[in-house]
Order: structure tokens, then C-alpha cells, then sequence
């Protein structure tokens, strides 16, 4: 039964794991082996040896993009198989797959197939070139444009998560400038993000011609649930639509702030992190509202609700 | 400028116990004055910044995030017992807070 009120949102590629996220979810270990053992034989052979505890994989991006998705993908079914669709979906950065995935518009390995095209086209664009990201706490958009702007960095905000969290994209060098002019600035917090490239900015522009060209041989089936854009926020029904998300969703900036109002806006009081984190949810409390939120640790108390 | 009674200090030290205790599931009794919040409790900076909205909601402060910033590179926050008497010159000082170090 599809609950109009409540949303799932797909958490971008993880930077660690907690521990044991998922150990009182009853099923969920099964689920995660099926879809681990497909994924390994599909995309990589080298997944199947994912553990938890050893944080495999944290320094591969592409191998940690899949690991992600195959956690998401095992929690949409987990759910499914628990009765609970949400309303409305959300794909944050990376989420992206894991929400088509969803809204049934691609399966599983399609998910796998966009992932590996989507690295491919960005390390041809990226090169050799340093890029990195990093997330700053405390300052505004105003603040962190004139911070930019007055030192000539080659940065852009690439993700608004709360009036006063961004996530940056750009160069390594002024990446590591940022932090510590932000810190002078006034910033509670600063942090280099354990990724080499810059994504959701114009600095992957590049990646538009080659992925939209594959991205549209692709066969997408209509939504079974709106899906939301974190670009816009508008309701993304139609596979053309839903295509050109997958596209920009490389090279646009990110709003979760605004989308995640929207999402208040259309009636959802109820927010699942889809993802072993709680990156979304500790800063969606920022955000005005009676929203209720669910990370790995209280998917138990959902199903009470249900 | 606010004056800060015994009872303020009371009622700031039992939100901080409180909320780090909900925050991140640890048992009131565990928690203490030299309690580390990134090491022994598993806190994080957007915590401190959660706590900070809920003081200025509750004391109607007038101070920007930039200035608690500011203060906080010279006064580096890593303990319970360290935020709350940050806390505490917050409330007192507000967007004065920098002038303390003057």
C-alpha cells in the first residue's frame, strides 16, 4: 500500500559505515547477500567480498557508489516486502539510481549499468585534474559566494543542505583553501570530503553529450511514484523528464533544503533515510517543520506506524 | 547582556545532558563534565549547532553563527563541560561574545 504522507529519500555514496546499521532488521542480511551476489557477478567480482566491519571499499568511489546503491536497493525491497511504499521518492546526488530503482522506472542492474557509465564519463572529463568537495557548517550562501569570489577560487556550491550547510566542488588545492578560510570566516565546522571528484557542478559539464547519449538507448518505464527533483523540485513523472535528471544530476547544483520543503508543501510528514547514515536526516532538522524522521536505527518503529 | 543566575546554569546544563543523551543514545549517567562529545559519545558538529538553535529559540539571542565561529577557533569546544559554559557565555554576551577576547 503506497502512504501518500511518507517519503524516501536515497542517501548519496556512503564515506562510512556504521556499525551493524541494518542488524535488527529482520530479513534485511538475506536481502543485501541476493542483491551483493547479483551485483558481483553483473558489475564486479570483487563486491561479493563487502564486509562491514573492515569499511571494504571506502577507497574506491565506483566500488563504494555500488555498495551504496545494493544497500538501498535491499532496503526498498526489505520494505516492499513489509508492505510500506512511500508516496514519493528522492534520489540525493548518487541517490538518484536507488530512487528509479524505486519507482520501478529501472531495475536492479540498470541501476549498475548507469552507475559504472555515469564514473566512466566523469574520469574521461576529470582526467588527471585534482578535484575534491567539501562540507562547511555555519556559513551562509552569501557568506561562502563572497568567500569564493574575494579569494578567486575555482569553486562552486554544489549541494544546499540547510540555510547553513553547503557542500563545495572544485579544485583540490582551493578545496583545502576553503576550508581554512571558512574556518576564519566564522564556520563551525569544515571538512574534506574522501572523494576525488566534483560533482553536482559545472566542472563535469563535459559529461552531458557522452551520458545523455547512453542514458537515452536505455529503456526507462513510466514512474510508479513521483519522484523528486533535488535540481527543481519538480515532480518527475514523464521518462524524458526522468532522463534528463540522471544527466544534469552530474553537473547541476543540489538543493535538499528546497526540496525537502517542498516535499512538506505536498503533505509528506515522514522522511526515510533509504542508506546506513543519518547525513540527510541530522541536517533535515534544521528545516521548519513536524516532520518525523527515520534512519537504519528506528525502520522498526515505521513498520509500528504503518 | 543577560545575567546568568544559578538557575540558568542549571537549566542550560540539564538541556545539554539531555540532549546529547537522546542525541546519541547514550545513558544520561554516562554522561559528565569531561565527557568527549566526538570521541566518547559519537557527537558531531551539526549537534553543536542543533543545541545553539534550540538556546537562541529559548533565550531570544540575538547572535550570528559567524561570531559562536569565530570564538570557537580561539576556544575550541571538546568537551560537555566546555560547551556548556560556552553556552552559557552565549547567552550572556551574545554577538559581544567576541569582545571577550579583546
Amino acid at each position: 500500500m503506497s502512504q501518500k504522507k511518507l517519503a524516501f529519500v536515497f542517501p548519496p555514496f556512503a564515506s562510512d559505515y556504521p556499525d551493524d546499521p541494518f542488524t535488527n532488521l529482520n530479513g534485511f542480511d538475506d536481502c543485501f547477500r541476493k542483491y551483493l551476489s547479483r551485483a558481483a557477478e553483473f558489475a564486479d567480482p570483487d563486491l561479493i567480498k563487502f564486509v562491514i566491519p573492515t569499511r571494504t571499499f571506502l577507497e574506491d568511489e565506483l566500488k563504494t557508489q555500488y555498495i551504496s546503491y545494493i544497500q538501498a536497493c535491499s532496503l526498498v525491497s526489505w520494505f516492499r516486502a513489509k508492505g510500506v511504499v512511500p508516496g514519493y521518492c528522492s534520489g540525493y546526488s548518487m541517490g538518484i539510481y536507488a530512487a528509479l530503482f524505486q519507482a520501478e522506472v529501472i531495475s536492479f542492474l540498470d541501476g549498475l549499468v548507469l552507475i559504472r557509465q555515469a564514473y566512466k564519463e566523469i574520469k574521461k572529463v576529470t582526467g588527471p585534474i585534482a578535484y575534491g568537495m567539501s562540507a562547511i557548517i555555519g556559513l551562509n550562501q552569501d557568506d561562502l559566494e563572497q568567500l569564493i569570489r574575494k579569494e578567486k577560487m575555482n569553486l562552486k556550491l554544489a549541494i544546499q543542505n540547510s540555510v547553513c550547510s553547503f557542500s563545495i566542488s572544485g579544485s583540490a588545492e582551493d578545496i583545502r583553501k576553503l576550508t581554512e578560510s571558512a574556518q576564519k570566516e566564522g564556520a563551525l565546522s569544515t571538512r574534506v570530503l574522501n572523494v576525488s571528484v566534483p560533482y553536482h557542478s559545472v566542472f563535469l559539464k563535459d559529461t552531458a553529450i557522452g551520458f545523455n547519449e547512453f542514458v537515452n538507448q536505455m529503456q526507462f518505464r513510466s514512474p510508479k511514484m513521483p519522484i523528486v527533483s533535488l535540481i527543481d523540485q519538480e515532480l518527475l513523472l514523464e521518462e524524458h523528464l526522468l532522463k534528463n535528471e540522471v544527466v544534469r544530476n552530474l553537473f547541476t547544483s543540489l538543493n535538499w533544503y528546497e526540496t525537502q520543503l517542498y516535499l512538506q508543501e505536498l503533505g509528506v510528514n515522514r522522511f526515510v533515510e533509504c542508506g546506513s547514515g543519518k547525513g540527510i536526516v541530522k541536517n533535515a532538522r534544521f528545516i521548519e517543520g513536524d516532520a518525523v524522521f527515520y534512519t537504519a536505527n528506528s525502520f522498526t518503529s515505521l513498520l509500528d506506524t504503518k | 547582556m543577560a545575567f546568568i543566575t544559578e538557575n540558568t546554569k542549571k537549566e542550560v546544563t540539564d538541556i545539554v545532558y539531555n540532549f546529547f543523551s537522546d542525541e546519541c543514545e547514550v545513558d544520561i549517567k554516562d554522561i559528565h563534565a569531561d565527557t568527549n562529545i566526538i570521541n566518547d559519545i559519537d557527537g558531531d558538529s551539526l549537534m553543536f549547532l542543533e543545541l545553539i538553535e534550540i538556546f537562541k529559540k529559548k533565550y531570544n539571542l540575538d547572535i550570528e553563527l559567524k561570531t559562536i565561529g569565530k570564538y570557537s577557533v580561539k576556544h575550541p569546544v571538546q568537551t560537555i563541560g566546555q560547551l556548556i559554559e560556552m553556552q552559557l557565555l552565549i547567552i550572556e554576551h551574545e554577538n559581544k561574545l567576541l569582545e571577550l577576547d579583546q
